[in-house]
């Protein structure tokens, strides 16, 4: 058992409003840079959508993620020989169409316009060339399903289901959207990592967040293949890779990182796990439908005292086993079970887990009007306007199961806490609904409380991060000592 | 074994000293040999008659040797003075003026001098010039010379062959190099069967005479040459540059080929995402109304 720390993410999609307020906290800190314009690695999109970059799901198109071929795991996008043929061209990267043509606007030609009959405009400019530009997509241009035809109806997820399914869910009476929050999800099997022919890329080993080393990387572009999230971008200005830092420098100081810290509908959970790091080829390999369950084995209980053991003996200091004891992403992905991670097929391991959102209710068009289709607001999950596969098809890689069980417990907390606050349903009836989610009381109210009523300092566990033990490992800290000091502007005239 | 030891030692003590008594005399008088066989013997033979240069049998008893070496050092420099036999020389070549040797030094011109002086004597010189025959050329000797200078037959001593740098009217195909000077009237400007046959044995120019002087072409690869470049002296036309012209035709056809090949090939390659769908939506919406 080699076990290992990392810091884990969950985001609870039933609360995200879509704001963008976690990715304009992102761009202000990281990407206004010359270079990164077009970079956010903190982005939020409508599903059903395509995302940003476009379609980024197609794997059939982008070759991101690892495939299991004679037993063995492969790089979709690349492998040591085609590094050699494609080390000069990079085929499958987004262009800058497929991300967008970042552009600001001419403001000044508001005050410098000269008289005319109607007001003066600020016209766009992009922001790689300066010249004006006709702008013809950004990087949420499909915001709560604008241009559905082109941009909600290619949603790669579609593809698992049938044609009626997809028609159904595009009827006015059925349409419903929700916003999928996406940042780096710093795997345990990063498949930009495995890509990177400069040994660039890396995970950094007490915590587990996937870092580019400036200095090392050539700019091959590999990761931007090679990851299925599409969350590695190239800077056009310096010619190296970039991507999300976790804000590194925030965890340091205690901080959660900056989309954390303000997103406003409190979506996001942040805590280190302990994991199995001797398991992850072995996992990474199993077949699709074991994956989800095989990858939530990974991470270990952190109250095992052979876990405890183990940790320190590897060591994790015992103030991260402590951090890791709290975690609510622990809570959410190993004791309720209701956080997924997202596409768990790409078998990079993810270690960003997502609570998949309850769809509206249900409605149905009578005439011209579009009404409740009944009084009951928990609705059945199965008859849900998205269709369970939908989900499935993004949160339980292709295991409606999964996703069933997370809703089906999301779903029997709201009866619950209506049972106990509203009282219009009865205690009995969601008691059973409890059970039958596989859900106690004391569960429920847990979850209830983690979701609804949760504190910065609930939602953020952030363990100390211990940089003066890390930093041991490249410098001594003692190489200094006696070496410097105030000293004199003019030596004294006594003394030796 | 001291003795022996000592001998090799201090042997040379001894010997040294008699290579530069016995020495200079018989290696000053090899290197004038060899450096005529190298410089001279394409236009000049002793005893052998003129080629494009005069026969130099005797050539000390015709004018005297300080005039001669003066002549050495800058052929070009004399006529230019208006020196009245430098002037009869060049008319008697044809306008062909001698060119400056490389390594030529006063001291060098005395040693030639003195060579070619003991050479007259001889009844037969060793630079009576290349006894090429004079049999009338057939046509089996223009086809051997046609498949020798486009290295359908290898020359025997490993030389590389004519068409890699030279080309002639009638070489076909793309033509030859373009490196050196088209041969077509070769024949014509080296004056003939035995002054060619001379020039080919031991070419002077730079080039030639780098490539050819370790790797000299034979007498028996020699007059099969002679007999081609005689016969496409007699048309008097040069290379017309149409093979020039089909070779950028070819290759122009040959990359267009090749492009359009790696374009069916990597036909399906990753180009883009958004443009296809947008396009793809447009044409439903529009095919719709239409």
């Amino acid at each position: 058992m080699d076990v290992r720390a990392q810091m884990s993410m969950v985001f609870h999609l039933d609360k995200c409003i879509g704001c963008h307020t976690c990715s304009i906290a992102c761009k202000n800190i990281w990407t206004d840079r010359k270079g990164t314009e077009y970079m956010w690695w903190n982005n939020v999109e409508t599903k059903p959508g395509t995302g940003y970059p476009t379609a980024w799901e197609d794997q059939e198109k982008y070759h991101g993620g690892w495939v299991v071929e004679d037993g063995n795991l492969h790089l979709r996008s690349t492998s040591k020989t085609q590094t050699v043929f494609n080390i000069f061209h990079n085929p499958h990267q987004p262009s800058m169409d497929d991300y967008y043509e970042p552009w600001t606007y001419d403001y000044q030609h508001l005050f410098n316009a000269p008289e005319g009959p109607d007001q003066p405009t600020a016209v766009p400019i992009s922001m790689v060339t300066g010249d004006l530009i006709q702008i013809k997509a950004g990087p949420n241009w499909d915001d709560d399903m604008g241009g559905s035809p082109v941009y909600a109806e290619n949603d790669p997820n579609l593809a698992q289901l049938n044609p009626e399914q997809r028609a159904q869910m595009f009827a006015v009476q059925r349409l419903m959207f929700f916003y999928l929050p996406r940042i780096c999800n710093h795997c345990l099997n990063p498949a930009c990592v495995a890509s990177c022919p400069s040994g660039a890329l890396h995970k950094r080993g007490e915590d587990g967040i996937v870092l580019v080393d400036q200095k090392r990387c050539r700019g091959w572009r590999a990761c931007i293949a090679a990851c299925p999230y599409k969350k590695m971008y190239y800077n056009w200005q310096t010619g190296k890779s970039e991507k999300c830092i976790l804000c590194y420098p925030r965890l340091e100081t205690g901080q959660a990182p900056a989309c954390f810290h303000s997103c406003v509908g409190r979506i996001r959970y942040l805590g280190v796990v302990l994991y199995d790091a001797d398991r992850i080829r072995e996992v990474a390999g199993l077949p699709q439908d074991e994956l989800i369950e095989a990858q939530r084995s990974l991470i270990l209980n952190p109250n095992d005292p052979a876990v405890i053991a183990a940790a320190r003996q590897n060591g994790v200091h015992d103030s991260v086993v402590e951090s890791a004891q709290k975690s609510p992403t622990y809570r959410f992905v190993k004791d309720w079970k209701i956080a997924l991670p997202l596409h768990a097929e790409y078998r990079t391991l993810p270690m960003l887990f997502y609570v998949p959102p309850m769809a509206p209710v249900m409605a149905q068009k009578t005439g011209t009007t579009v009404d409740n289709i009944s009084e009951d607001l928990f609705h059945d999950i199965d008859d849900a306007r998205a269709p369970i596969e939908y989900m499935a098809s993004m949160f339980g890689a292709g295991n409606a199961g999964k996703v069933r069980y997370a809703l089906r417990k999301q779903k029997a907390v709201r009866w619950y806490r209506r049972a106990v606050t509203v009282g219009d349903v009865d205690m009995a009836t969601a008691e059973r609904m409890l059970r039958e989610a596989d859900c106690s009381p004391a569960e429920a109210e847990a979850i209830y409380k983690l979701t609804s009523l949760c504190t910065f300092d609930d939602r953020f566990v952030i363990p100390p991060m211990h940089r003066e033990q890390a930093v041991e490992m490249l410098e001594d800290p003692l190489a200094h000592k006696q070496g410097v000091g105030f000293g004199f502007m003019e030596s004294p005239r006594r003394g030796l | 074994m001291t003795l022996k030891l000592l001998l090799h030692r201090i042997g040379p003590a001894f010997y040294i000293p008699l290579i530069f008594i016995a020495g200079p005399v018989a290696a000053h008088a090899q290197e004038a040999v060899d450096f005529f066989r190298g410089n001279c013997t394409s236009c000049h033979t002793i005893g052998g008659g003129r080629l494009t240069g005069p026969d130099l049998k005797d050539v000390t008893q015709r004018k005297d040797r300080a005039w001669l070496v003066q002549f050495l050092q800058s052929p070009q420099a004399m006529i230019d003075k208006g020196d009245p036999y430098a002037l009869k020389l060049k008319d008697e070549a044809r306008d062909v003026v001698m060119p400056n040797i490389n390594g030529m030094s006063p001291a060098l011109a005395e040693l030639l001098l003195t060579m070619i002086e003991a050479e007259s004597k001889l009844p037969k010189s060793q630079f009576a010039g290349l006894q090429i025959s004079d049999r009338p050329f057939t046509q089996q000797d223009i086809e051997l010379g046609k498949a020798i200078f486009m290295g359908d037959k290898r020359l025997a001593n490993g030389g590389p062959p004519c068409v890699t740098c030279h080309t002639f009217n009638g070489a076909g195909g793309f033509g030859g190099g373009r490196l050196g000077p088209d041969l077509s009237r070769a024949f014509e400007r080296l004056q003939g069967r035995k002054a060619m046959g001379a020039w080919l044995y031991a070419p002077a120019t730079p080039t030639m005479s780098l490539t050819f002087s370790k790797k000299a072409l034979k007498a028996e690869e020699i007059l099969p040459l002679l007999a081609l470049f005689e016969n496409t002296a007699r048309s008097g036309a040069e290379d017309d540059r149409t093979g020039l012209a089909g070779f950028f035709a070819t290759g122009f056809v040959v990359a267009v080929l090749c492009l359009t090949l790696f374009a069916f090939i990597w036909k399906a390659r990753f180009r883009a995402v958004r443009d296809p769908l947008v396009e793809l939506s447009a044409r439903k919406v529009l095919g719709g109304r239409s």
